[in-house]
């Protein structure tokens, strides 16, 4: 293929596919914390971050993951403190980055490439060997660090009061959360921009928890979701020669539209076909089952529930269990 | 094992710096099964959560399981079921994942679950009747399951101190049976039950003794069946629930020892 001869697409084809893998492990948990803009908020961090890379010469790459490092640590410390406070703490941090980022990049001598587009967008072209190998162990740790932790991670995430309760260590594992977030914003700057990184994070795991039932699987099916979006956004974007970020957001919110219509396409589907049947209790109020009071019929492969004369047969479906009238002697309608 | 599950000692819990239990004295000895009751307000809530280390101990004594509550280094011995009705998060999740974190304090930091932590989620799920829906997300569960999904959460740790709050309230009647079935069999096996609730009727066969929190005091502690009507509150009409209870005796009159207090509770 064309675009594997070229050095630069070789690079950034490896950088996209760590993101896309890395970028969805990280949001899962983002999602479930119903703190979505985690990733955006420590993007902007990360912009101060680049511009004192670029004012004193340093890779940009190594002074973002210290910033983005240090907010993420600043986040958490505030959310645990003041509650009132919070929000407006939150902020300050956040547009400090990104307005700080602004006016020192402007204060670099000129001549000298600061290209804020780059790094706010995604640019391919720009992607170093040695941004490579950095990308590499940002994601080797990122994976890492959530195989080990991530049924913690979980626990944090879905329920912290009861983390607490239970004494699982919420603060630690919440600051470890947001610098794996801090962490990846910076493996994505590269191809995603830091602007748009967040929705590398968000969008496959929005995609995934449609058609998922577990959180692991869906854990699995977001890393998936984000490495071919990645991958065919950075692709796309050579030929098309349009931003590899915005190309990349954009297919994935997409899919995220063809699986929405999808998934309730199916469920109509399926309630249609279902609703041929004869009286069909949707919502029964009353759960049968074991020692619910009514008497048990056993009818075939299943149990059937006496319920004043009718048979009331449990079925499970997508949503929930509701119930199927079965006559009494007669075969399954 | 300890000789008290739980002793508060002129305890004052709040949140901040704001105190709503004041001056709360109270001993559970292991194996007790506790109802604390009380109206919309009262308290009762802030009290249990004073035990789990969600709220402030802001003066006096509280020990669980006899070390102070900030200082018990295995809070998994410590089982809880908050007030919440429904499980799911934003995120899928099947019946055996949610259980599943319940084992967790039991794993340490790093631990992975073994052969004995899955049987232990297994069991707690079969406990509350649900082992047929162990791999089905919980968001397919009607109400009262993921409320039943909770409680094995708390009972997958083996806890010796299981504190709940308000597990039947807007629950059906199948769940509640499954509830009272498995808190029999889990006070049977030893367990402390401390059960948060404005109606006691679902567990009255389970809980002994009764504590009335009212506007943060402790007004009652005695055997659950001779809380008067006006102790077990209906939430809906706190103002209307603040009658003193007709039996029992008042904590702010002499009072037998808690022994005796026990001994009636019909163990």
């Amino acid at each position: 293929m064309e675009l594997l001869e070229y050095g630069f697409m070789q690079r950034a084809l490896l950088a996209s596919l760590m993101v896309g893998l890395a970028a969805p492990a990280v949001g899962v948990f983002l999602v479930q914390r119903r703190l979505s803009l985690l990733g955006d908020g420590l993007g902007h961090v990360a912009l101060t971050g680049v511009a004192v890379g670029v004012l004193t010469s340093r890779a940009p790459v190594g002074t973002a993951l210290v910033a983005a490092v240090i907010g993420a640590v600043l986040i958490e410390l505030v959310r645990a403190r003041g509650r009132t406070s919070g929000d407006v703490a939150l902020a300050v941090l956040f547009y400090g980055g990104i307005a700080g980022g602004v006016v020192l990049l402007s204060l670099a001598p000129r001549g000298q490439a600061t290209n804020l587009d780059a790094y706010l967008f995604g640019a391919i072209t720009t992607t170093t060997a040695s941004d490579v190998a950095v990308f590499a162990v940002i994601t080797v740790v990122v994976l890492g660090v959530v195989w080990l932790l991530g049924s913690r991670l979980y626990a944090v995430s879905d329920d912290e009061e009861y983390a607490r309760a239970v004494g699982l260590p919420v603060l630690p594992l919440n600051t470890v959360l947001a610098a794996l977030v801090a962490s990846t914003v910076v493996l994505s700057m590269r191809v995603v921009g830091l602007l748009l990184i967040s929705a590398l994070m968000i969008l496959p795991a929005a995609v995934a928890q449609l058609v998922g039932r577990s959180f692991r699987a869906t854990l699995y099916l977001a890393c998936a979701i984000g490495v071919v979006v990645s991958v065919a956004g950075t692709a796309a974007s050579y030929y098309t020669g349009t931003p590899s970020g915005g190309t990349i957001v954009l297919l994935a919110i997409a899919l995220f539209l063809v699986v929405t219509v999808a998934v309730a396409l199916r469920d109509a589907t399926a309630r249609r076909r279902h609703g041929r049947r004869v009286d069909v209790h949707t919502a029964h109020p009353h759960e049968h089952g074991e020692g619910c009071g009514h008497q048990p019929v056993p009818h075939g492969d299943h149990v059937d529930y006496d319920h004043d004369g009718h048979l009331h047969a449990p079925h499970r479906t997508g949503t929930g269990v509701h119930y199927d009238e079965h006559a009494i002697g007669r075969e399954r309608t | 094992m300890t000789d008290t599950a739980l002793r508060l000692a002129g305890a004052t819990i709040g949140y901040g710096d704001v105190a709503i239990v004041r001056d709360a004295d109270l001993v559970v000895r292991p194996g007790e099964a506790v109802a604390v009751l009380g109206s919309n307000g009262s308290g009762k809530t802030t009290l249990s959560r004073g035990l789990l280390g969600l709220a402030t101990v802001l003066g006096g004594t509280v020990e669980v399981l006899g070390a102070p509550v900030g200082r018990l280094r295995e809070r998994g011995r410590v089982g809880y079921v908050p007030q919440r009705h429904t499980v799911s998060g934003a995120m899928p999740a099947t019946v055996r994942e949610v259980v599943g974190v319940g084992r967790l304090p039991r794993l340490g930091l790093f631990g992975r679950p073994g052969a004995r932590d899955r049987a232990a989620v297994a069991e707690a799920v079969d406990a509350v009747g649900l082992a047929d829906r162990l791999e089905d997300p919980v968001a397919s569960l009607s109400g009262g399951q993921q409320r039943r999904v909770l409680v094995a959460r708390a009972l997958a740790a083996e806890p010796e101190l299981l504190v709940m709050d308000e597990p039947t309230a807007g629950v059906d009647a199948a769940s509640q049976a499954a509830l009272a079935t498995v808190l029999a069999r889990v006070s049977a096996a030893g367990t402390t039950l401390l059960v948060v609730t404005h109606e006691t009727g679902p567990l009255s066969g389970v809980l002994t003794r009764a504590v009335v929190v009212d506007s943060g005091r402790l007004t009652y502690d005695g055997p659950l069946g001779d809380v008067g009507p006006g102790a077990g509150p209906d939430c809906h009409h706190p103002d209307e629930a603040a009658a003193p209870p007709v039996r029992g005796y008042r904590l702010d009159q002499p009072r037998p020892a808690p022994d005796a207090a026990r001994a009636r509770g019909s163990r």
